[in-house]
C-alpha cells in the first residue's frame, strides 16, 4: 500500500491541484455508472413488467453501453485505488463493494447469454426467464452504489498512517 | 452581478409566475379551456424549477446582507424560514403540475388549486419578511395569519443541525441523490439514443411513456439536493461548480420545454420500429444527453470547487 501511495501517480492523482486529475477520475466513474447502471435499470425495469409495449430483443443493444460503462469504471476504479489504496483496502465496505459488482455482473452476463442471446425466445418468455434475474440485478446494483457510496464517509485511514 | 444581485433579479420570478400560473388555472377551469390549462400548468413547473436558484442565491445575498450591524438577523432568520417551507409548497405545486401535465386526474385539479393557492400565500409572505430585511418603513408587528404562519416555519438553524446530526443520514442522502441519478439518466439516455439512432428497432412512443420513472428520480433529485443545501449551504453557495450545474438545469428545463413545445416530439412520437427521428428532435436529444452529462461532471466538481466565489 505505501509503495503504490508514495509512487508519483498516486501523489499527482491525490495532490495535484489540476481540475484533471482526482476529480476528473472520480468524474469518470460517476459518467461509467450512469451508463452502466441506467442501461441495467432500463432492461430491469421492462423485464419486470414496466412498459410491456417496448420490444425486449432490440434492448439487447443495451448491452454494449453496459460494458463501455463498466470498461470506464474498471479504468477509473483501478486509478482511484492508486489514488488512495490504504483509505480502500482497509475498509470493509471496498470489498463488499467489490463482491456486490462481481455479482452484478456476473447477473449481467447471464441476462445476456440466457434471456438476450436465445433467438427462439418471445417477448413474454423472455420476460418470464429474466424477471428472477432482473429482480436481482436491481437488488445488487443499489446495494453496489450504496456500498460505493459508503466508501466516502466509512473509512478508518485516508492516507497510510505513519 | 453578485449572489445578492441575483437574489434580488430572481426573487420576483416565483412570486408573479404564482399568481399568474394560478389565475391561468383557475381561468382554464372556469372556462374550460384545455390549452390554457396546458399554459398553467407548464407555467407552475417553470416556476418550480426558478424557485431553485431563488432559494439557493439567498444565503450569498443573506451573507452580504449581515455585515450591516443595522439589519436584524431575526428578520434575516424569519425570511430563510418562510423561504424553506414556500419552496417545499412550491415544489409540490410543480411536482403535481408536472403529473397533471402527463395525465389528466381530477383529484390533481384539487390538489393543484390547493397548493398553489398555499404557494401563493406563503410567496406573499416571503416577499414581505425578504422586504423588511431592507426597509425599516414597512416593518409591522407580527399578528394573527402571519404569527401563526411563522409557527409553522422551520428554523433555518434547527433545520441545518438536523441535517448534520449524523454522517450515516448524510450518506443515505447522497446515496439517494446517486440512485436517482441512475433511474434518471437509464431512462431519459434510452430515450435520447433512440432518437438519435441508436437501437432503431425499437418504437419510441413506450419508450416516452417511462418518462414517470425519470421524473421520480428527479424528484428523488431535487428533494435530496435541497436537504444537502440546506445542511451545508456556505458550501455549495461560494462554489462556480454548483451555480454552474443549477445553470444546466435550467437549460434543461428550456431544452424539455422546447421538445415538447415545437413540433419535435409530435414528430417522434408516432415513430415505430427502424424509423428516423427528424433533425430537430435529434438535436434536443443530443442537447439533453450533452447537458445531463455535464449535471453529473458539474456535481462532481462542487467538492473541489469550494470557495471559487467570494463573499461581497
Amino acid at each position: 500500500m505505501r509503495t503504490v501511495e508514495e509512487s508519483g501517480i498516486s501523489t499527482w492523482l491525490r495532490e495535484s491541484e489540476s481540475p484533471f486529475a482526482f476529480y476528473f477520475v472520480l468524474l469518470f466513474h460517476t459518467f461509467g455508472l450512469a451508463l452502466l447502471v441506467g442501461a441495467n435499470a432500463v432492461i430491469d425495469l421492462r423485464l419486470l413488467g414496466i412498459q410491456k409495449e417496448i420490444p425486449i430483443a432490440p434492448l439487447k443493444r443495451l448491452f454494449g453501453v453496459m460494458w463501455l460503462g463498466f470498461t470506464i469504471n474498471a479504468v477509473s476504479g483501478a486509478l482511484l485505488l492508486v489514488a488512495y489504496p490504504t483509505k480502500a483496502l482497509t475498509n470493509p465496505v471496498f470489498y463488499i463493494k467489490l463482491a456486490l459488482i462481481g455479482i452484478a455482473v456476473w447477473i449481467m452476463t447471464k441476462l445476456s447469454s440466457g434471456v438476450f442471446n436465445d433467438s427462439s425466445l418471445d417477448d413474454v418468455a423472455m420476460a418470464a426467464r429474466g424477471r428472477t434475474l432482473a429482480k436481482w440485478s436491481i437488488v445488487l446494483w443499489i446495494g453496489a452504489i450504496s456500498a460505493g457510496r459508503l466508501l466516502a464517509y466509512t473509512y478508518k485511514y485516508l492516507t497510510f498512517p505513519c | 452581478m453578485n449572489l445578492a444581485h441575483l437574489h434580488l433579479v430572481l426573487n420576483h420570478f416565483p412570486i408573479i409566475g404564482t399568481i399568474i400560473g394560478l389565475s391561468l388555472f383557475a381561468g382554464s377551469l372556469a372556462g374550460k379551456n384545455d390549452d390554457l390549462r396546458r399554459a398553467s400548468l407548464i407555467v407552475l413547473a417553470a416556476v418550480a424549477l426558478l424557485a431553485l436558484p431563488t432559494f439557493f442565491s439567498g444565503i450569498g445575498a443573506q451573507a452580504a446582507v449581515r455585515k450591516d450591524p443595522s439589519v436584524p438577523v431575526d428578520l434575516i432568520e424569519r425570511h430563510e424560514g418562510a423561504a424553506i417551507l414556500a419552496l417545499f409548497l412550491m415544489e409540490i405545486t410543480g411536482a403535481l403540475a408536472l403529473a397533471e401535465l402527463w395525465r389528466r386526474r381530477s383529484w390533481n385539479m384539487v390538489a393543484i388549486l390547493f397548493f398553489s393557492v398555499v404557494t401563493l400565500g406563503m410567496m406573499a409572505r416571503l416577499g414581505k419578511t425578504g422586504g423588511d430585511i431592507r426597509h425599516p418603513e414597512i416593518r409591522s408587528e407580527e399578528s394573527g395569519l402571519s404569527a401563526l404562519v411563522h409557527h409553522l416555519e422551520p428554523s433555518p438553524v434547527k433545520f441545518r443541525d438536523l441535517m448534520l446530526i449524523s454522517k450515516w443520514w448524510w450518506a443515505f442522502m447522497m446515496d439517494l441523490h446517486f440512485i436517482g441519478l441512475t433511474l434518471l439518466i437509464g431512462t431519459v439516455g434510452i430515450l435520447n439514443l433512440r432518437m438519435l439512432g441508436f437501437a432503431k428497432p425499437l418504437p419510441i412512443a413506450p419508450l416516452h411513456r417511462m418518462m414517470p420513472w425519470a421524473l421520480a428520480g428527479f424528484g428523488i433529485n431535487t428533494v435530496t439536493g435541497i436537504l444537502a443545501f440546506i445542511g451545508m449551504p456556505n458550501y455549495y453557495t461560494f462554489d462556480v461548480a454548483f451555480w454552474l450545474k443549477i445553470l444546466a438545469l435550467l437549460l434543461l428545463g428550456l431544452n424539455a420545454a422546447a421538445f415538447y413545445l415545437t413540433n419535435a416530439f409530435n414528430s417522434v412520437q408516432r415513430l415505430g420500429a427502424g424509423e428516423d427521428a427528424p433533425r430537430l428532435a435529434k438535436f434536443f436529444a443530443a442537447a439533453s444527453l450533452v447537458l445531463w452529462f455535464a449535471v453529473i461532471a458539474l456535481g462532481r466538481y462542487i467538492q473541489s470547487f469550494s470557495d471559487t466565489i467570494s463573499i461581497q
